[in-house]
C-alpha cells in the first residue's frame, strides 16, 4: 500500500477548524466569534450551565465500560460551541459518502454471490476467508434490492492540510445518531438566535428517514409494516439510543426473548397474542442474532430468524454479514473497491494504512511505533487499539507480540493529527481535536443527513474521540449556502 | 451398492423445553458418486418442515416445535446407491502440473480457500501440532504424485492416534486427542485435514455412514467421519484415516464442511432447562 519512509519527521500542526490564524477566525465562524467576544465568558458559562441542566433533564446518557462488567451510566458530554461545515465542504463529503456506500453495498452483494472481485484478483481471498465477519451462513441469500447497509455511520477526519479523509466505515450497528439529534435540540435552545443568522440545515428528520427506509422493506408492503427495534437490553452502552429511536419512530422496542419464529415467520409476543413482525432494525451483532445459526450460546437473539430472512418473510437491518465490508483489514482496499464497481476515482481518500500481513509494512511499523496507531480489525469504539505517541514501552512490546501472533487481525496507520476546534472547557476557550460521523441512509436512494456527530477528545492533546474512551461532542452545523 | 439407512435421534428433557428450533443435516448427498433413491425425514412431535442448501452444498432440513415438550425424536430413512467402486480410477496429472491444477481450481472457485485456510480448535495450525507431538509432521514429496504423499499421511494418522471410543467429546479440541494419543473417527479426520491443509491442499470434513461389514469398530453403529482432499485430476477423494482406507462404494456421504461443527447432523436451540443428558442415537445400515 504505502512505501516505508513516507513519514517526514518535521513537527506537524493540526488544521484549525475555527481560526484561520492566531488572530482571525475563518469567515464562516466570524458571526459566532464576534458574539462570543461581545458577550464574554460569563455568558458562555451561563449557557454551558443551561446545556448541562437540559441534558440532565432529558436524561441523555451513555454507558462506559471499564474494568468492571457492569458499566457506568454518564450524562452525555456536550460542548456548546458548534462545529460549522460550509456548503461547498459538505458537497464533497456528501458525494464522497454516497459513492463509498454504493460501492460497499455492491461489494457485499458480490462477496455473498459470485465473488467476481476475488476471481479478478482485486481482493486477496485470505482477506475474506480469514475475516471474522464473513458470514458463510448467508451466502446465496439476496436481500431486497441488494441493499445490505441501510444505516451507515462513517467516520471522517481532517488532516493537517484540511483535507477530509475517511477513517473508518461503520456498517454493522453504528450508534450515536440520537446524540446528533439531542445535541441539536440543546443547541437550538441555548443559541436560538444563530439558527436564523446561519441557515443551518436540519438533522431532526433522521428518525422519519429511517422509518421510511424500514417501512419500504416490509414483505407485506409499507402500509402494513410491523417494525421492531431489537436491542440487547438495558446493559448495552447504546441502550439510550435504542429507546430514543424506538420512541421517535413509534416502533416497538424489544429483546430477543420477546420474539419467536414459527415456521419462518417472526412474531412479537404481546399481551393480546402473537403479532407478525415484518422488519427488524437490530442493534445486536451478527454473532448474537440467531443462536441456531451463529453463536449457539446467545440468549439475545431470535432462533430461526435467519431462516425466516432467507424465506423472505422478514427484513433485517442492517443485513447480516455486512460487517466484512467494514473490517479494518478490508478498509485499505476500499479505494480499489470503488474503482472496481463504479469505475470512478474515490472522492474522499483513506488514511494511509499499513497491513500487518505485509512483512515490509510490519517491520516499518515496529520501527516507528511511537508515530503509529495500531488497531485490531474487528474491534470498534477505540477498544483493542494502541496510540503510539502516548504508549509505554511495555504496551508497545505487548502489541508487537499480538501483531506477530495474528497479523491478519491488525492494521496500522500513521498518527493523523486530527483537526482542532475551540471548546469551552472550565471557563476557558481551549483547542481540542475532533472528528465527524455523518449518517447515511440507503433507502430508495442514498441520503446523507446534513450534519453528524462531531466527537471531541476532551483531554488536552488527546487524539482519541470515542465516547467510550472519554470523548465529548458538539452540535454540527452544515450550512445551506 | 445399495443401502437402506435408518438414523434415529431421541432427545429427552425431563424439565420440558419450548420454542425448539432444529436443523438437520441428515439427507445423503446426491453427486457423481452416489444417488439418493429415497429419503424420508420425520419428527415427533410432528412439525412442518422446510429445507435449504447451505454454503457447503449440504441439504438442511429444519423445523420447530413451539409448545412445551419433554422429548424430541427425529428419524431418517433413506435408500442410497453408491457408485464409486474404485477411487483410483481417474486420469492423473503429472507431478509438475499438480500445483497449477490446484491453483486453477482455487482461482475458479474462491470458496475452496476455506478448505485450505480454515484453522480452529478442531483443525489446528500445524505448528501447534508439531509442538504437541514433539516430532515432525509429514511433508509432501513434490517429485511424486500428491496422492502418494496423501496415502502416506493416511497411514501416519493411526500411528499418532489409537481408536478408543469415549475418550474425546463431540467437536472436542484436536489437542486433547493428540495429547492423549487416542480419539474417535472425528479426531482422525481432523488430524488428516490439519496436515493436508498445511501442504496447501484443500481438505474437508465428511460426515456419513460406513458399511458395518467394513467397520473395524467393534461397537454400536453410528455416523462415521472421514476427510476429503482435492486431488489433482480426480477432484475430491475420501481418506478414511480411522481405517487407513480410501472411501469407495461402502461409504455414504451426508454432509461436508470445514470441520465437524459445520457437518453436524443435528443442531438445535430451545428455551428451558437442559439437564445435559446425551441424545440416544440409533443407526442401522443394510445392504440391499
Amino acid at each position: 500500500m504505502y512505501n516505508a519512509g513516507m513519514q517526514g519527521s518535521k513537527p506537524r500542526t493540526p488544521y484549525h477548524e475555527f481560526y484561520a490564524d492566531d488572530f482571525t477566525p475563518r469567515d464562516h465562524y466570524r458571526l459566532l466569534w464576534d458574539h462570543i467576544r461581545a458577550t464574554g465568558n460569563n455568558a458562555l458559562e451561563a449557557k454551558a450551565h443551561e446545556s448541562q441542566l437540559a441534558l440532565q433533564a432529558e436524561g441523555v446518557t451513555f454507558t462506559v465500560y471499564g474494568e468492571s462488567e457492569e458499566g457506568i451510566e454518564r450524562i452525555w458530554p456536550f460542548d456548546l460551541i458548534p462545529r460549522i461545515i460550509t456548503a461547498p465542504e459538505w458537497v464533497k463529503i456528501e458525494s464522497g459518502l454516497k459513492q463509498r456506500v454504493r460501492a460497499l453495498n455492491l461489494f457485499l452483494g458480490d462477496l455473498y454471490g459470485d465473488q467476481k472481485i476475488i476471481k479478478d484478483g482485486v481482493i486477496p481471498p485470505e482477506l475474506i476467508y480469514q475475516g471474522r465477519d464473513f458470514r458463510r451462513e448467508i451466502v446465496g441469500i439476496v436481500p431486497p434490492r441488494g441493499i445490505y447497509t441501510h444505516v451507515s455511520g462513517i467516520d471522517i477526519i481532517r488532516d493537517e492540510k484540511g483535507e477530509f479523509l475517511i477513517l473508518e466505515d461503520n456498517l454493522r450497528t453504528p450508534s450515536g445518531v440520537s446524540y446528533m439529534i439531542e445535541n441539536r435540540v440543546i443547541e437550538r435552545r441555548i443559541l436560538p438566535e444563530f439558527f436564523n443568522k446561519y441557515r443551518v440545515r436540519r438533522v431532526e428528520h433522521y428518525p422519519s428517514l429511517l422509518l421510511a427506509a424500514l417501512r419500504a422493506l416490509s414483505p407485506r408492503g409499507a402500509a402494513n409494516a410491523e417494525i421492531v427495534l431489537l436491542t440487547p437490553g438495558i446493559y448495552n452502552s447504546a441502550y439510550f439510543e435504542h429507546t430514543f429511536l424506538a420512541k421517535e419512530m413509534g416502533v416497538e422496542l424489544a429483546e430477543g426473548r420477546d420474539m419467536v419464529t414459527v415456521n419462518d415467520i417472526v412474531y412479537l409476543k404481546t399481551t393480546t397474542g402473537l403479532q407478525r413482525v415484518d422488519v427488524i432494525y437490530r442493534r445486536i451483532d451478527d454473532d448474537f442474532l440467531d443462536p441456531l445459526v451463529f453463536r449457539s450460546d446467545s440468549s439475545l437473539g431470535i432462533a430461526g430468524v435467519i431462516n425466516a430472512w432467507r424465506a423472505g418473510n422478514v427484513a433485517i437491518v442492517n443485513a447480516p454479514g455486512s460487517g466484512i465490508a467494514d473490517d479494518k483489514a478490508v478498509y485499505p482496499y476500499v479505494p480499489d473497491i470503488i474503482r472496481y464497481y463504479l469505475g470512478q476515482e474515490p472522492i474522499l481518500n483513506n488514511v494511509p494504512t499499513y497491513q500487518m500481513t505485509n512483512v515490509k509494512d510490519r517491520e516499518y511499523v515496529f520501527d516507528n511505533m511511537e508515530r503509529m496507531v495500531i488497531k485490531a480489525v474487528s474491534e470498534s469504539g477505540g477498544y483493542g487499539m494502541l496510540m503510539g505517541p502516548s504508549s509505554t514501552p511495555a504496551l508497545r512490546k505487548e502489541f508487537v507480540d499480538l501483531v506477530q501472533e495474528n497479523p491478519r487481525n491488525y492494521i496500522a496507520q500513521p498518527v493523523v493529527y486530527l483537526s482542532r476546534h475551540v471548546c469551552y472547557m472550565d471557563g476557558e476557550l481551549e483547542a481540542r481535536h475532533l472528528d465527524l460521523r455523518p449518517y447515511v441512509i440507503y433507502g430508495d436512494d442514498i441520503e446523507v443527513v446534513p450534519g453528524g456527530l462531531t466527537r471531541v477528545a476532551l483531554r488536552k492533546g488527546s487524539l482519541v474521540v470515542n465516547s467510550s474512551q472519554g470523548g465529548g461532542s458538539k452540535d454540527t452545523w452544515v450550512l445551506a449556502e | 451398492m445399495r443401502y437402506i439407512i435408518e438414523h434415529e435421534t431421541i432427545l429427552e428433557y425431563p424439565q420440558g423445553v419450548r420454542e425448539h428450533h432444529v436443523e438437520l443435516r441428515l439427507a445423503p448427498r446426491s453427486d457423481g458418486h452416489q444417488r439418493v433413491i429415497s429419503c424420508v425425514i420425520e419428527s415427533e412431535p410432528t412439525a412442518e418442515r422446510a429445507s435449504y442448501t447451505d454454503y457447503f452444498g449440504n441439504r438442511v432440513d429444519y423445523f420447530c416445535v413451539i409448545p412445551l415438550h419433554n422429548r424430541l425424536v427425529t428419524r431418517l430413512r433413506s435408500e442410497v446407491e453408491t457408485l464409486k467402486e474404485n477411487p483410483f480410477n481417474f486420469e492423473a496429472v503429472t507431478p509438475a502440473q499438480e500445483d497449477l491444477w490446484l491453483c486453477d481450481a482455487v482461482l475458479r472457485s474462491p470458496p475452496l480457500n476455506d478448505f485450505i485456510l480454515h484453522r480452529s480448535l478442531l483443525t489446528l495450525p500445524v505448528i501447534k501440532l508439531a509442538e504437541i507431538l514433539r516430532c515432525a509432521v509429514p511433508k509432501p514429496d513434490r517429485s511424486r504424485p500428491l496422492l502418494e504423499s496423501l496415502l502416506e499421511l493416511l497411514a501416519w494418522v493411526p500411528t499418532v492416534l489409537e481408536y478408543r471410543s469415549g475418550t474425546t467429546e463431540v467437536h472436542g479440541a484436536l489437542t486433547t486427542a493428540v495429547q492423549q494419543g487416542s480419539g474417535v473417527c472425528q479426531d482422525f479426520a481432523h488430524l488428516f485435514i490439519t496436515v493436508a491443509r498445511s501442504w496447501g491442499i484443500p481438505a474437508r470434513y465428511v460426515m456419513g455412514y460406513l458399511d458395518p461389514g467394513i467397520s473395524a469398530e467393534d461397537e454400536k453403529l453410528a455416523t462415521h467421519a472421514w476427510a476429503e482432499a482435492l486431488v489433482p485430476g480426480a477432484g475430491w477423494i475420501g481418506f478414511d484415516a480411522t481405517h487407513n482406507l480410501l472411501a469407495n462404494d461402502h461409504y455414504v456421504a451426508v454432509a461436508v464442511g470445514r470441520d465437524s461443527y459445520d457437518a453436524a447432523p443435528q443442531r438445535g436451540s430451545f428455551k428451558g432447562d437442559f439437564s445435559g443428558e446425551q441424545p440416544t442415537v440409533t443407526v442401522t445400515m443394510q445392504e440391499q
